[in-house]
């Protein structure tokens, strides 16, 4: 009798000490649940003389990394010998309504750089705002030559800590390459 | 550390010193440890004498004896242990001699046994388990580090502190773990998923080659790890053992207590408890700290048991929780960044050393609750019951937390998955009767997975079931043994994932028939002989069929084909083990024959995302062979020198694609030689080993699989040592290593940070073990 008690004292201690049981597996949770991803980058181009249409480029991936493949990859096409100022849009349309992630990136922009690599000839970039001691690249200007086609490397690093205003820190947000077309 | 080399070069001198030869005549000695015969628990209160009572020594707490005096000759000894029948044995004596007893044990169910029944069940696969001393020199490492001490284990590592077993080249979900005779299930399909297990508990490390699925069920196609804890203890008092182990490379000290009793008014209970803690900070290549690569661990377990000879139950629970941090230059955006720390000559981030552990992290917890029952029915067999529950819960986080803040703020892992799995087995086990014993079980097994944050497995249901036969003839007159079995099981697997707004949840079932035919021949007492053709399946496991997203940590994109079939390997191993006067060899050889063999297959396309194109995988099937041996020969030059030489030679080939298999480890060679001092005064079993280990550049490669050419070979020294001394109640065990004496830099293709980091710089390790006794009662132990 004395045994039997132990044991059942000796069960319930085993048991008490199990942790929650997960394994009920009704509904999964939805996907992009509390994760942050950048879907889409907009770079929205404004001539600076006021002549030439606004331009828009658009490469958006709804699903992020892996899954479906991007459904938009826009080519920027500008116009020669124009002054254009650009802005970048950054969003996360994985929840609804979108996140805006270029306010995440200007709160913080004391971490973040953008970089611009054309292959055209006659295309500059500079940056145009700063973080206070560097320059961020959510705005810039864009200045083409005559036409000419290319392409145009847009890199967003995250470098908090180690932002020196050069692309070499840091680890890549963002790399891609638009076709660029200078009409 | 410069004088603390300089306290272990004068301690190796002061025993060489120490005079080798020239024993005057009836001044030997003989020592060793009372152990019992199948789980190797020390039996204290025994006494070894001569049959004249001119020699008695009494065993102490630890298992250990000593007689001196002895002359060059052959004695008759008995050890006789408490409610044991006496063992009679000769012993030759012609210089100081170490002889271990193992007095035949008559407490539990081995009462019903049928006399000259071996204890140890004989397989005929080969079993090869850590010695005593090995299994000391182990302590302080991961349970993967640890196995890699047999050869033919090596280990497939994530930086320092993740680490997986790899039997023959094989490991994750085709291996198999019996935690404590239960299968260890947490998310083993991933590559930087270790076993979560502590090596502190354990007291047999084992690991069993070649195919095996009838006994062990699914998954075990390269081979099954054990793990298994002291028997709780028989005999009435409380013990304690304590083990503490540093380790300078990384700072880390290790600490773990076990104490174990029994009732003197109520023998059949028995219980212990047991925890260990674990700290380690940034470890050290030979130039540089690694950034985050420290370690946290707490563990601890506990065991009850109510044990008569006829019936029985114990339970066990334990808890296992970690903190890993991830080399911080481990995690990058993209291919660009991955190429940028392929070609820095050191680590992208710089550090000192530091214990805190920062993103990029894991935090896991694992917890095992079992119960097992047996009814023991004389001269017909035992019948036991089974039954465990695992949980698993992961979690790991990303470098930088997310950009918004109120995500930030919450603090949520990027990634979480939680598995509960219960598990339950009933066998009945028969008592050999003329030639034939068996063994007839069914297994279940229900488990759930759910995950929380990025998607890269979904949520699933698995239901397994499984019925097995296996049966071993011996007729007493013949030198061979036979053993043959077969099994059935079906698993049931269902998945819910999100598509879009729907939910699908897609079924699938697996079923399989297993089979194995093996022989042991023992022609004399020096030579064993197995051979062993069996087969072994595992269904694909959800990642194969479902993954889709980026791995990190691997910079590429891996997708899933939910059509996989199962993977089935037929396995033929053979070994011949040898046990001579002075040489003894272990040769295990096996040929491998996997269909179907589930792999990630480059795709020439790759995946253009917002953070550029990345390299694509998709799991494909192919047709495979693995074929290798291990071969270890132990040659004693002197009684007192001995040379040790371990090959272990691998191919394995993708013969669909007529190409090497990728990520399989390179040939090895180790060679040791081993100088055992004289035992003098309180000092026993003094040794200082130095070995030298070779691992040559791996060049059986497919093409283009890799981001770089697999690392050049490389050879280590290493340094260990140890002795026991007797105090007046116990005997303490110490021991030192030096890994990676000469400070060699190098990378090995098994690390998957071998793309952007050295491996660990010389480390040396000091640990003790001390066992106690905290309580005899007084009327015990008088015989």
């Amino acid at each position: 009798m004395k045994t039997t008690i132990k044991f059942g004292l000796v069960c319930m201690v085993a048991l008490a000490s199990c942790k929650k049981d997960a394994d009920l597996v009704e509904v999964p949770p939805p996907v992009g649940n509390e994760v942050e991803v950048i879907t889409t980058m907009t770079l929205l181009f404004s001539d600076d003389a006021g002549i030439n249409p606004d331009v828009t480029a658009t490469f958006r991936d709804p699903d992020g990394d892996g899954g479906l493949d991007y459904d938009i990859f826009d080519t920027i096409r500008l116009m020669n010998n124009t002054t254009y100022n650009t802005s970048i849009l950054l969003l996360n349309e994985t929840v609804s309504p979108a996140d805006t992630i270029s306010n995440e990136v200007l709160d913080e922009d004391d971490e973040h750089f953008f970089c611009f690599t054309p292959s055209l000839a006659n295309l500059s970039i500079v940056r145009t705002d700063s973080d206070g001691m560097y320059e961020v690249g959510l705005q810039s200007q864009w200045t083409t030559g005559n036409a000419e086609n290319g392409t145009t490397q847009i890199v967003l690093k995250h470098q908090p800590g180690v932002k020196d205003g050069t692309c070499a820190p840091g680890e890549t947000d963002i790399d891609v390459t638009f076709v660029t077309e200078v009409q | 550390m410069q004088r603390f080399l300089q306290f272990i070069a004068a301690l190796t001198l002061f025993l060489s010193l120490s005079p080798l030869v020239a024993q005057e005549t009836c001044s030997y000695q003989m020592s060793g440890y009372v152990l019992d015969e199948h789980d190797q628990t020390p039996l204290s209160g025994s006494k070894i004498y001569l049959q004249d009572g001119s020699k008695v020594a009494y065993v102490d707490s630890s298992g250990y004896y000593h007689i001196d005096g002895l002359c060059k000759g052959t004695y008759i000894f008995y050890c006789k242990h408490f409610g044991c029948d006496a063992v009679r044995q000769a012993v030759k004596i012609t210089s100081n001699t170490t002889h271990n007893f193992y007095p035949e044990h008559h407490i539990d169910f081995e009462a019903v046994k049928v006399k000259g029944q071996k204890t140890e069940e004989e397989l005929s696969l080969s079993k090869r388990k850590l010695s005593m001393r090995d299994k000391n020199e182990v302590k302080g490492l991961s349970l993967g580090d640890g196995l890699s001490k047999l050869n033919g284990v090596t280990t497939l590592t994530t930086g320092n502190n993740i680490s997986k077993p790899v039997i023959h080249g094989l490991h994750s979900n085709r291996i198999l773990i019996l935690n404590n005779g239960i299968r260890q299930e947490g998310q083993q399909w991933g590559n930087e998923h270790a076993p979560e297990i502590d090596p502190f508990i354990a007291d047999e490390i084992a690991v069993v080659k070649g195919a095996n699925s009838v006994r062990y069920g699914p998954d075990a196609i390269g081979g099954v790890v054990l793990v298994n804890p002291k028997e709780l203890k028989k005999t009435p008092g409380i013990t304690a053992e304590l083990n503490l182990v540093g380790l300078s490379n990384g700072r880390q000290g290790n600490a773990s207590v076990a104490i174990n009793g029994c009732l003197s008014k109520l023998k059949p209970l028995r219980w212990r408890i047991q925890g260990t803690l674990k700290q380690g900070g940034n470890v050290k290549t030979p130039s540089h700290y690694l950034k985050n690569t420290g370690v946290k661990e707490y563990n601890f377990s506990y065991a009850i048991g109510y044990i008569k000879p006829k019936y029985g139950i114990d339970f066990f629970y334990s808890q296992f929780n970690t903190d890993i941090g991830i080399f911080s230059a481990s995690h990058f955006g993209n291919l660009t960044d991955l190429e940028k720390a392929f070609n820095a000559e050191e680590p992208l981030e710089s550090a000192n050393f530091t214990y805190e552990i920062n993103r990029p992290r894991q935090h896991i917890e694992h917890e095992l609750f079992r119960t097992k029952a047996f009814l023991a029915a004389k001269k017909r067999g035992k019948l036991s019951l089974t039954y465990a529950r695992q949980y698993n819960k992961r979690l790991e986080y990303d470098k930088h937390p997310p950009l918004n803040d109120s995500l930030a703020n919450l603090n949520l892992p990027a990634l979480q998955f939680e598995l509960t799995t219960h598990t339950g087995e009933l066998i009945w086990e028969s008592v050999r009767r003329k030639t034939l014993k068996g063994k007839i079980g069914i297994t279940a097994l229900h488990q759930g997975n759910t995950y929380n944050g990025r998607f890269f497995i979904p949520n699933f249901q698995k239901i397994g079931t499984g019925v097995f036969w296996i049966e071993n003839w011996k007729p007493k007159t013949t030198k061979i043994e036979i053993e043959s079995g077969i099994r059935f099981d079906r698993i049931y697997q269902r998945i819910f994932m999100r598509k879009g707004d729907d939910i699908v949840s897609p079924a699938h079932n697996y079923q399989n028939l297993s089979g194995t035919l093996g022989a042991i021949y023992k022609p004399n007492t020096n030579l064993v002989i197995r051979s062993n053709l069996g087969s072994a399946w595992r269904p694909p496991n959800v990642n194969e069929l479902y993954s889709d997203g980026l791995h990190h940590g691997a910079a590429a994109i891996e997708r899933g084909d939910s059509t996989l079939v199962t993977e089935k390997a037929v396995n033929l191993s053979s070994s011949v083990e040898y046990n001579g006067k002075n040489l003894s060899i272990v040769f295990d050889a096996y040929y491998k024959v996997i269909n179907d063999f589930i792999y990630l297959k480059p795709t020439l396309e790759p995946t253009l995302t917002i953070k550029g194109a990345f390299p694509t995988f998709m799991h494909d099937q192919v047709n495979a062979h693995l074929r290798g041996f291990d071969l270890t020969v132990d040659f004693a030059i002197t009684s007192r020198l001995s040379f040790v030489s371990k090959t272990m030679i691998l191919r394995a080939y993708n013969r669909t694609e007529n190409e090497h298999l990728v990520m399989m480890p390179a040939d090895r060679f180790e060679n040791s030689l081993e100088y055992n001092f004289q035992d003098r005064g309180r000092i026993k079993n003094t040794y200082v080993s130095i070995s030298s280990c070779s691992v040559l550049q791996q060049r059986r490669v497919p093409q283009n699989s890799d981001y770089v050419a697999p690392p050049e070979g490389y050879t280590l020294l290493n340094l260990s040592a140890g002795m026991d001394i007797r105090t007046k109640n116990t005997t303490i065990a110490l021991g030192i290593g030096i890994n990676n004496l000469l400070n060699t830099r190098y990378r090995d293709y098994m690390n998957r940070f071998r793309y952007f980091s050295d491996e660990m710089g010389r480390n040396i390790s000091i640990r003790a073990t001390i066992p106690m006794t905290l309580f005899t009662p007084k009327s015990s132990n008088n015989n």
